[in-house]
């Protein structure tokens, strides 16, 4: 078959409910219970701004696919919401790779990037890093995945696009997790 | 016998095919005889000259074919056949005779003399490989017909027919013959004795499997590459004997070839297998595991892991069904055994990504025969359980109990009887209940305890009650993490109330009910407030089996009527009003539940529920004087109350429908509340409402919006005894247009009066002639009265229209029609064109679950007519004010109408809908948007209806998507939708020059103030970026 991957049987975790059908205190600060099968308020409360927060983002990075598994990386636990820190225009988002070794990391980071690049508005400034400790080229890594002549260049590269686009792809309908 | 030489000279000068038809006809009806054709051939059949000979012949076979079977008897047949027999030694005549004998082969008296002599001459003298396709089609129908006819005979050639046979189907290619062939192949692989030619046969069929034949363009027989593959399987799977060539050449095949061929060879097998027999699959068994299980370790795809698991459970029922009579071996031994270790040593290591396969096929063992199926859980479960109390082994132990957990699912499932389970249920549940202690082994524990709950007869009500007790510790003592994971333990404990609701109800609803306060938090207190709102919707989802719901009524509506009388001189009734809508909005969600799954226990809570509930809200109305009552504050809770009285009517048969809505209709008419208002607060009897007076308090105006929602659902034979309907009905819309004093109690009373109407339509001829003519003139036409009257003159017309075109009613679309009449008003042209769109669309009110009465096809009509009048209006230009309005009626109209109405007249509304996009109105834009998208499916780019709009399109739909210009968020999501779907309708270079554009300007919608429009945002850019030629 193709060439070895660099972690053929990772451990696969459950991922959890969306964030956007839960109740919180945020939503509490009302006092009416907001009926769940109606969509159609968002016009009544028109002029309220809804912020770009840590579980939106978390939303947009969180079922892309690992290039080696066809798992998410919310499966296998390299992104999660608590990694991600939001500022006024400022996005930091840090990732874990599976093993040490991993040498698809920068392409994970890569693909974080392009899907930010083109699901963020052009004001924030995003950062991408491994967690600290979690590779063993970590400086490379960070450093290629926040030059932004290095991306730029990457992404002139019509086989690297392609793949990420394939770890962007929807989700298919498929289901390969384990819970 | 003049005539027939004649003939026969004639045709073979000419070969015209009249001469054969004449000379049929002559031997049936007696003219001539057979004889008489073979004596004028005479000459022919022994002629020197090689083509008169094969004429002459040919022509024989062709009268034959004309002649009835039965024309002929046995001895001209037995003529015929030897003569034909030896004309196939002829090179010259061997053609059409196979065609004489492929027709006399079918007579019936052909016998089995003359099928001897037949096979036999075949046999001997027909080479296949000299012979075109058509000609051996023949050879093989002869053979086909003997087959079926005389098929001891064949039987009786013992190895001279087989050997024949085996000749002439060697080396066979074409597909028609091909389906001859196997079906010919499986009867004498079951009824022949071959055992002496099994190899040679193994030959001439397996060379086939896997077949890769894919139909040629023109296809000629229309065979197809299934029918040729289940006919071949039937061929390769019909004897025992084939065991063991056959196996080792699926083998050798399924690692070499490619996807669809796979599933061939491993659906194959698992047909083939029990043919075979267990002594065959135990010697291969090895191999087969070997290869099979490559299958589902390292699947190809699902659908081929799918079937090899189904091969490998076909081999372990063939390998170990017990042989009746004898006892069931109580040792498993061989390849179960030796799978089964093989498995659980990756079992050891159950995080791994191997786990999952293996533990696929020891499950699918367990739908096998039972003492496997107890051999392999007796396995397995154990090793797991143990696995997971071995205190080494904490980090696996979420994937230890995500297995279990599927091994529990299979045993449930296959398990017809007592569950396999039985021996160690203990043990695993005490690895669940102990996985719910901690907080990353939940989610598989509270699977596998569904599993667990959900095995027929496995748990004792005491477990159960230990399962809940654990639950509750969790709900109790970590509400924080109880909230990640309620959905699982709401649907775990779902289950149980399913087998012991008493449970439920006796120790966990008490801790759910003990959170909800008996006084609403106050204004400030947010997290109590969720809190709140959490447990609420624990109970929506729990509560719906009649049991738990019961107890769900009683203790939220104890709690509302504390609500509403505790209420003291206290400033803030907000909170309050806020709480009681909270629980009556869960009564009305698991109202909604329970009605569509269509319990028949809803039924019991109109005295239980609605009645007490209409109890607080017209008690509210009538205190007179007083300060405002708690449920007054907001209409919400009107209209959740209202929901809950919609849905209990609705579950109602028309009999206990009857007493209940004349009592609602009297409390209208009459304001006698009594039958209808019992609870906790005691109304006098001589306090009456009177919702229509004049001088009424807006609190019992507003109660027609609860006595609207209980009629709402009536049957039509239901018997309302109101005295006079039709002065009702007038009376109401007289009320809406002077008397309410608010939309909702308008709504609410448009919708009572069109409910009504709907129902009793033949009863109220008298009513719809008045409004129709005298109603028109006044209330809609005369410009003199105050235009909010009017706009809702025509909204009631509006919907008495609905009412009547829902049932067919003829005068429906006399009313439709009428509306485009005031088109040209500026004052109300909006409303009736906004009507003309809505009257055909669907609403809750009349719908089939609320017993409207509704005909089939009603919308279908109705579009026929008013669409081309609408297109009409919108196209011309004369006047702008109706053109505006026929364009917006031409939006509603397209929205509400089914794509099929339309579909036809797409190409000429394309452009008008388009213009509609400029209008000011956020619906009709949304309307127009939604159409769009509606007429965007099914289209590709190759035949696109847009393509010519493209860029107008793109242009509009960037305007209706950013923020700043278009406030209504649901117009941007519409246009961030349509963005989204262009690039798969529309070719990439009619698109193209707009890309750039398009991926700036949606970067400006990225930073929406709206979340949900962000997310269509993400999702359009995303596709224009992708979007390349």
């Amino acid at each position: 078959m193709s060439s070895e991957l660099f972690n053929a049987n990772p451990t696969v975790f459950s991922s959890t409910k969306s964030t956007s059908s839960r109740i919180t205190e945020h939503s509490a600060q009302s006092l009416w219970l907001r009926d769940q099968n109606d969509n159609s308020d968002t016009e009544s409360e028109g002029n309220e701004v809804e912020e770009i927060d840590q579980d939106e983002i978390f939303d947009l990075i969180r079922t892309i696919y690992d290039p080696e598994h066809p798992n998410t990386l919310e499966e296998l636990r390299v992104v999660s919401a608590p990694q991600i820190t939001v500022g006024r225009n400022h996005i930091k988002v840090e990732f874990t790779p599976t093993v040490p070794h991993c040498g698809m990391s920068t392409l994970i980071g890569l693909s974080i990037r392009v899907r930010l690049l083109r699901s963020l508005p052009s004001r924030y400034k995003v950062d991408i890093y491994v967690k600290p400790g979690s590779h063993q080229s970590e400086l490379s890594v960070n450093k290629q995945l926040n030059d932004k002549e290095r991306v730029a260049a990457a992404l002139e590269n019509p086989p690297l696009v392609d793949t990420v686009e394939k770890c962007l792809a929807k989700p298919s309908s498929v289901a390969f997790q384990l819970v | 016998m003049e005539t027939t030489e004649r003939l026969v000279r004639t045709w073979v000068a000419s070969g015209r095919e009249e001469e054969i038809a004449q000379i049929a006809a002559d031997i049936t009806n007696g003219q001539s005889t057979l004889l008489n054709v073979v004596k004028a051939l005479g000459e022919y059949l022994v002629s020197e000259e090689n083509e008169l000979r094969s004429k002459g012949v040919e022509l024989l076979s062709l009268v034959l074919q004309q002649l009835a079977p039965t024309t002929l008897n046995r001895p001209s047949v037995r003529t015929l056949a030897s003569f034909y027999s030896d004309k196939l030694d002829d090179a010259e005549t061997i053609i059409p005779a196979l065609q004489g004998l492929q027709t006399l082969a079918t007579f019936p008296a052909f016998g089995p003399a003359e099928a001897t002599t037949v096979i036999e001459a075949l046999i001997r003298h027909v080479k296949m490989k000299a012979l075109t396709q058509n000609h051996r089609f023949k050879v093989f129908s002869i053979i086909d017909s003997v087959m079926a006819n005389h098929r001891d005979v064949l039987k009786g050639m013992g190895l001279k027919f087989l050997d024949g046979y085996l000749s002439f189907v060697e080396g066979e290619k074409d597909p028609r013959n091909l389906v001859l062939v196997f079906a010919m192949d499986r009867v004498i692989l079951i009824e022949f004795d071959i055992s002496q030619r099994v190899q040679t046969f193994y030959d001439v069929i397996f060379c086939y499997f896997p077949i890769t034949f894919r139909p040629p363009p023109n296809n000629p027989g229309g065979i197809t590459a299934d029918d040729l593959r289940l006919a071949l399987r039937s061929v390769v799977s019909a004897s025992p004997l084939f065991g063991p060539l056959g196996i080792p050449h699926y083998l050798e095949n399924l690692v070499a070839v490619g996807r669809p061929a796979k599933r061939d060879i491993l659906e194959t097998l698992a047909v083939s297998l029990p043919v075979y027999g267990p002594k065959v699959a135990r010697s291969f068994a090895r191999k087969l595991w070997n290869s099979l299980k490559l299958e589902v370790f390292q699947p190809v795809d699902s659908a081929t892991e799918e079937l090899a698991v189904n091969a490998l459970q076909v081999l372990i029922r063939t390998i170990y069904t017990p042989v009746e009579g004898e006892p069931e071996e109580a040792e498993i031994e061989g390849l179960a055994k030796d799978a089964c270790e093989e498995c659980l040593q990756i079992l050891r290591e159950p995080e791994k990504s191997q786990a999952r396969p293996a533990t696929r096929i020891l499950c699918a063992f367990m739908t096998t025969t039972s003492s496997v199926a107890k051999y392999t859980v007796s396995q397995a479960v154990p090793h797991l359980t143990k696995l997971f109390i071995n205190p080494d082994e904490v980090g696996i132990r979420p994937a230890t109990l995500v297995l279990l957990a599927q091994f529990i699912e299979a045993a449930r499932d296959s398990s017809s009887t007592d569950s396999f389970l039985l021996p160690y249920k203990d043990e695993v549940l005490g690895a669940l209940s102990s996985g719910l202690k901690a907080h990353n082994l939940r989610l598989p524990a509270l699977t596998g305890l569904k599993a667990l709950v959900t095995s027929k007869g496995l748990l004792s009500d005491q477990e159960l009650g230990f399962i809940i007790h654990h639950l509750n510790e969790i709900i109790q003592d970590h509400p924080d993490q109880f909230d990640d994971i309620s959905d699982g333990i709401l649907e775990l404990l779902s289950c149980i109330s399913e087998v012991s609701p008493q449970r439920v109800v006796e120790q966990t609803l008490p801790i759910l009910f003990s959170s909800l306060p008996d006084s609403a938090p106050a204004r400030d207190a947010a997290s109590e407030r969720a809190q709140i709102w959490k447990n609420l919707s624990y109970l929506q989802t729990l509560c719906t089996e009649p049991q738990l719901f019961e107890t769900l009524v009683i203790c939220l509506t104890n709690k509302l009527e504390l609500l509403c009388s505790s209420a003291d001189a206290q400033a803030d009734l907000e909170p309050s009003a806020a709480y009681a809508h909270a629980l009556l909005k869960t009564l009305a969600n698991v109202l909604a539940v329970k009605v569509k799954r269509k319990h028949a226990d809803v039924a019991k809570y109109l005295e239980r529920l609605v009645v007490r509930v209409f109890n607080l809200f017209v008690h509210a109305a009538l205190v007179p004087g007083e300060k405002q009552a708690v449920i007054n504050v907001d209409p919400r809770l009107l209209q959740a109350a209202a929901q809950c009285a919609t849905l209990v009517v609705r579950s109602l048969p028309s009999s206990r429908q009857e007493p209940f809505v004349k009592s609602v209709l009297s409390a209208l008419i009459t304001g006698n509340v009594q039958p209808i208002s019992e609870g906790y607060f005691k109304i006098a009897r001589e306090q009456t409402l009177s919702v229509f007076s004049p001088t009424s308090t807006s609190a019992q105006k507003d109660l027609i919006l609860l006595f609207t929602a209980a009629i709402i659902p009536v049957f039509k034979e239901v018997n309302l005894e109101v005295p006079n309907l039709g002065q009702f009905l007038e009376e109401t819309i007289k009320w809406i247009l002077e008397g309410a004093g608010s939309d909702l109690q308008r709504n609410a009373a448009v919708h009572l009066v069109s409910v009504l109407v709907n129902r009793k339509a033949d009863e109220l001829q008298d009513f719809l002639e008045s409004i129709f003519t005298t109603f028109w003139a006044k209330e809609i036409l005369d410009k003199q009265s105050p235009t909010e009257r009017r706009r809702w003159a025509v909204v009631s017309w509006t919907w008495i229209t609905k009412a009547l075109l829902v049932r067919n009613h003829t005068r429906a679309l006399q009313f439709s029609e009428k509306l485009f009449e005031v088109f040209g008003d500026a004052s109300i042209n909006w409303g009736a064109a906004k009507g003309v769109g809505m009257i055909p669309g669907h609403d809750d009110v009349f719908t089939k679950d609320n017993h409207a009465v509704i005909k089939i096809l009603y919308a279908q009509k109705y579009v026929r007519v008013m669409l081309p009048r609408t297109i009409e209006g919108s196209v011309d230009g004369s006047d702008t004010t109706k053109q505006v309005a026929y364009l917006v009626a031409l939006a509603g109209l397209i929205k509400s109408a089914p794509k099929a109405t339309y579909l036809s007249e797409l190409p000429s509304l394309i452009p008008l809908l388009i213009r509609g996009l400029d209008l000011p109105d956020p619906e009709i834009r949304h309307n127009v948007i939604e159409t769009l998208l509606a007429a965007a499916d099914g289209e590709t780019p190759e035949k696109s209806l847009v393509a010519e709009h493209a860029s107008t399109l793109v242009t509009s739909m960037l305007k209706n998507c950013l923020a700043a210009e278009t406030p209504a968020a649901n117009v941007r999501i519409a246009a961030l939708r349509y963005l989204a779907v262009l690039p798969g309708i529309v070719r990439y270079d009619v698109l193209h020059p707009y890309k750039a554009q398009v991926v700036r300007e949606l970067g400006k919608a990225l930073d929406d103030p709206k979340r949900a429009v962000r997310k269509e945002a993400v999702e359009a850019r995303t596709n224009w970026f992708k979007y390349n030629g």
